[in-house]
């Protein structure tokens, strides 16, 4: 199992008064955010929305790797990995 | 002696003429990019910015609980919508179980649109349309299924502001009687707590072509006669209407009024009187003199006047950006989509601005508290 590293929005941590990045553990990038959001169960509903996907605007890079089009629990992931959490920015509003 | 000690007690009240001495306010403002908190004392003149929250999420509604808990309806386009909950509007935490649609589901919910506090009931409209309620405080929230689910569902469809409901109306007297407003869709009632729902737009002229079961109807506000509650007033896309009958039947109610098109509409308690905004039809959505100007009824909408004036204006005032406080005269308070806050601390009369330019205002509260 690997220890990795996530980093999350700010827009996220000021609402929910968690850290900005937080070690995580997981074979998987699937079983790492699950992981994540065990650990602050708050932080799940921003992340996915009903039907359990990945919300449309919400980006999940490992390293400098995008998985949007990547199954998650099919993810590998390695110690000291670094998951970063973004939004897609667009528009403006 | 008890004469003298009843002399006392009345030179006491002399000496605070104005029973609203004894609160304070605070106001609550949610944009498109945070909320705000201004206080004033009971005169209602001067405030002051007391500090800002949620910083860059969307805030469409507050509300205050039975057990003085404050609620919020948070939101944004990239993290979904949540409830969240304060004692003091200052340090808020997220409900364990905001409303959502079941898992799997293929609706989306990005919006909290209101709160309802119905004795220890809270109801919440949300968008994509749906209703939910709490009976723990807001904690957890349960949905609606009777209208969520409502056999006329394939047919709703967006208006401009989403497939949202956006008000939730409850006969004080008989709380399993409730009224929910969804925006191009109607008005339905149930008389049963919720469990079953039926459209309830006779008389209102449809806002959708070809509507088919008495829905295609958008209404953009309601307010209700907690005393009778057969008497809501319904500030409607397609003009002001008023029921005696519970919903049954609608009347257009529109004298004086220079344009029946508008998004909010608040009612006085203690007095009866109505607030709205008129605007200028959908196309433009501007104060039709180009000024801020609210109007009130005081004879629960056979007419309408001006109440007092304000400054020259283009901006529009959305549905949730209107807030009526519970003193006397009462306070009325007003958000644009330019971002400012418009207060009267004399029931219309007499309006100031607040000094502040804030983002797209889309829902104002305000709560008295005592000092």
């Amino acid at each position: 199992m690997a220890t990795v590293s996530v980093r999350i929005p700010s827009l996220l941590t000021s609402l929910l008064g968690i850290p900005k990045t937080a070690q995580v553990s997981g074979h998987s990038l699937h079983e790492a955010i699950e992981n994540l959001c065990e650990r602050w169960p708050s932080l799940a509903v921003h992340l996915f929305d009903e039907s359990g996907a990945l919300r449309e605007h919400v980006l999940c890079f490992v390293n400098d790797t995008n998985t949007r089009d990547v199954e998650a629990s099919e993810y590998s992931l390695r110690d000291g990995d670094v998951i970063t959490i973004l939004q897609a920015v667009s528009g403006g509003i | 002696m008890d004469r003298l000690r009843a002399d006392l007690i009345l030179l006491a009240c002399c000496d605070h003429m104005d029973p609203n001495d004894n609160y304070m306010i605070n106001l609550v403002v949610g944009t498109i990019k945070g909320g705000f908190v201004f206080t004033s004392d009971a005169a209602r003149r001067e405030w002051k910015l007391t500090r800002e929250i949620f910083a860059g999420w969307t805030v469409n509604a507050f509300a205050r609980t039975r057990t003085g808990r404050y609620l919020a309806g948070t939101g944004s386009y990239v993290y979904g919508a949540t409830v969240q909950s304060s004692r003091d509007l200052e340090h808020w935490e997220q409900a364990p179980q905001s409303p959502a649609f079941p898992e799997g589901s293929d609706r989306t919910l990005d919006q909290i649109w209101c709160f309802n506090v119905s004795g220890d009931r809270i109801y919440s409209g949300v968008s994509e349309a749906g209703l939910f309620f709490s009976d723990d405080d807001g904690d957890h929230w349960s949905p609606v299924d009777g209208l969520n689910e409502h056999e006329t569902r394939s047919d709703w469809v967006p208006g401009f502001g989403g497939l949202c409901a956006h008000a939730v109306l409850v006969d004080r007297n008989n709380p399993k009687r409730l009224w929910c407003g969804i925006s191009a869709v109607g008005v339905f009632r149930s008389d049963d707590g919720g469990d079953t729902w039926k459209p309830k737009n006779e008389g209102v002229t449809p806002a959708v072509p070809d509507a088919l079961h008495g829905i295609g109807r958008c209404v953009h506000g309601l307010a209700i006669d907690p005393q009778n509650a057969d008497r809501i007033f319904r500030q409607d896309h397609m003009g002001m209407y008023r029921t005696l009958d519970g919903a049954d039947s609608w009347e257009k109610v529109e004298a004086g009024l220079p344009s029946g098109f508008g998004f909010p509409i608040r009612r006085d308690d203690r007095t009866g009187t109505l607030f709205v905004f008129p605007q200028e039809s959908g196309e433009y959505r501007m104060p039709p003199g180009r000024t801020f100007q609210v109007y009130r009824s005081r004879s629960d909408g056979d007419s309408w006047e001006p109440a007092g004036s304000g400054p020259a204006s283009y901006a529009g005032v959305l549905r949730g950006a209107m807030a009526v406080d519970s003193l006397a005269p009462c306070g009325v308070y007003v958000g644009t989509t330019s971002g400012t806050v418009h207060i009267s601390p004399d029931a219309g009369d007499s309006w100031i601005v607040l000094p502040y330019t804030l983002p797209r205002v889309l829902c104002v509260e305000s709560f008295v508290e005592p000092t």
